[in-house]
């Protein structure tokens, strides 16, 4: 088939679309959605008892703001990253709040280290961490990858990459409110790995929630 | 594109038209072969109407234009690279059998069809192409040891090419 012909088809083809939001816009929405599920899951479980003494500390608020400025860099970077004709340099937006956060987590446990003693080391099983992580990001990588799914024949890879980045470290956000982890080392540890769990299961899976490319039939 | 976000079919081809050229250029500069640019055009178009919802009213244009066929161009380059890997161009083989003139079937064929067809041309025709095409001799020595005029010598041939074209099929 001739392109002309192709144009002539699509042309006769054409329903009418609302053009989407701006990325701002969808990204700010996601977010709401995610502090709406998180809000929800932590007033489930309540606060943790030690809240205030936790936020005294100043790794813990670092490490928590810096994860909560990870999970929204990484929303606006995915949802400019889903337009075409965005610069992949967005891609770099959560680069920073993510180093500053391992930074927090690894100071931190440096600082546990010298306040506790070897103690701080000492290390634990926590599945909790892994399940809360899994179970809040997940349903919510799937909502901003359906929002982003046109992202899906343009730049998937980023795109499924910084969505699961975004839920993961929200989420992560979230449990420091009311899980208790003493040392910095189990969160480092069980954060970090929920976070890389999430994050390469969208990179697997996500795919599939995204818009294919159009194949000529 | 505005126009074609809301429905409008006429402004949707004309603008498809227009931008047709653009689209080429941005394709051409990675992919040299023809066809495989033009399909790569083609799965630009399918693709940038699969997502006209996703261009934002009031943003330029081209760059939103550039990256879907940019990114429909490296497809089919990988997509080429890829069956180049596993593809393996099978002219090399195309002698099969080991005796050399077992390869040549097709050849003598071919030879045996055409020397059929000459005998089966009228006896006329037959001697003004044996004299004026195969031994290739000036018309005037052919006429004079064929006793058939130039004239109908010229005639004669020209139809027993006619006849030797419709015959094998290369007629038109």
């Amino acid at each position: 088939m001739r392109s002309e012909e192709l144009i002539g088809r699509l042309a006769a083809d054409l329903r009418p679309v609302r053009p989407m939001p701006p990325p701002a816009l969808q990204a700010l929405q996601w977010l709401l959605l995610a502090l709406l599920v998180i809000g929800c899951a932590v007033a489930v479980y309540g606060l943790r008892h030690d809240i205030h003494d936790r936020m005294a500390i100043m790794w813990d608020v670092g490490q928590f703001l810096a994860s909560v400025a990870t999970g929204i860099a990484a929303a606006f970077a995915a949802a400019l990253l889903a337009r075409p004709d965005r610069p992949g340099a967005w891609a770099l937006l959560p680069v920073g709040p993510l180093l500053l956060w391992l930074a927090a987590l690894g100071w931190g446990t440096f600082a546990d280290v010298h306040r506790i003693g070897p103690e701080a080391m000492a290390m634990d099983t926590s599945w909790g961490c892994l399940k809360f992580i899994l179970g809040t990001g997940t349903p919510l990588t799937v909502a901003l990858l359906l929002l982003l799914r046109h992202a899906g024949p343009v730049r998937p890879l980023p795109v499924l990459l910084l969505g699961g980045l975004a839920s993961a470290s929200l989420a992560s956000a979230g449990l420091s409110l009311f899980h208790h982890l003493d040392a910095m080392l189990m969160v480092l540890i069980w954060h970090g790995s929920a976070v890389a769990v999430l994050v390469v299961l969208a990179w697997a899976l996500g795919a599939r929630l995204l818009l294919q490319v159009p194949r000529q039939g | 594109m505005v126009a074609a976000q809301a429905g409008d079919q006429r402004a949707y081809d004309r603008l498809l038209r227009a931008i047709l050229p653009f689209l080429r250029a941005v394709v051409r500069r990675r992919i040299a072969h023809a066809a495989e640019a033009e399909d790569a055009v083609q799965d630009a178009l399918l693709t940038l109407h699969q997502l006209r919802a996703s261009y934002e009213p009031g943003r330029p244009l081209r760059p939103w234009l550039a990256a879907i066929a940019e990114r429909r161009a490296v497809d089919r380059l990988r997509r080429h690279g890829r069956r180049q890997g596993r593809e393996t161009p099978i002219d090399e083989f195309g002698e099969t059998l080991a005796a050399p003139m077992a390869n040549e079937g097709e050849a003598r064929v071919a030879a045996a069809e055409l020397r059929a067809a000459v005998a089966d041309l009228p006896p006329a025709q037959r001697t003004a192409l044996a004299l004026a095409k195969l031994q290739d001799l000036p018309l005037a020595e052919a006429s004079a040891r064929s006793g058939m005029s130039v004239g109908a010598l010229k005639v004669a041939t020209h139809r027993a090419v006619k006849a030797l074209r419709k015959r094998l099929g290369a007629e038109e």
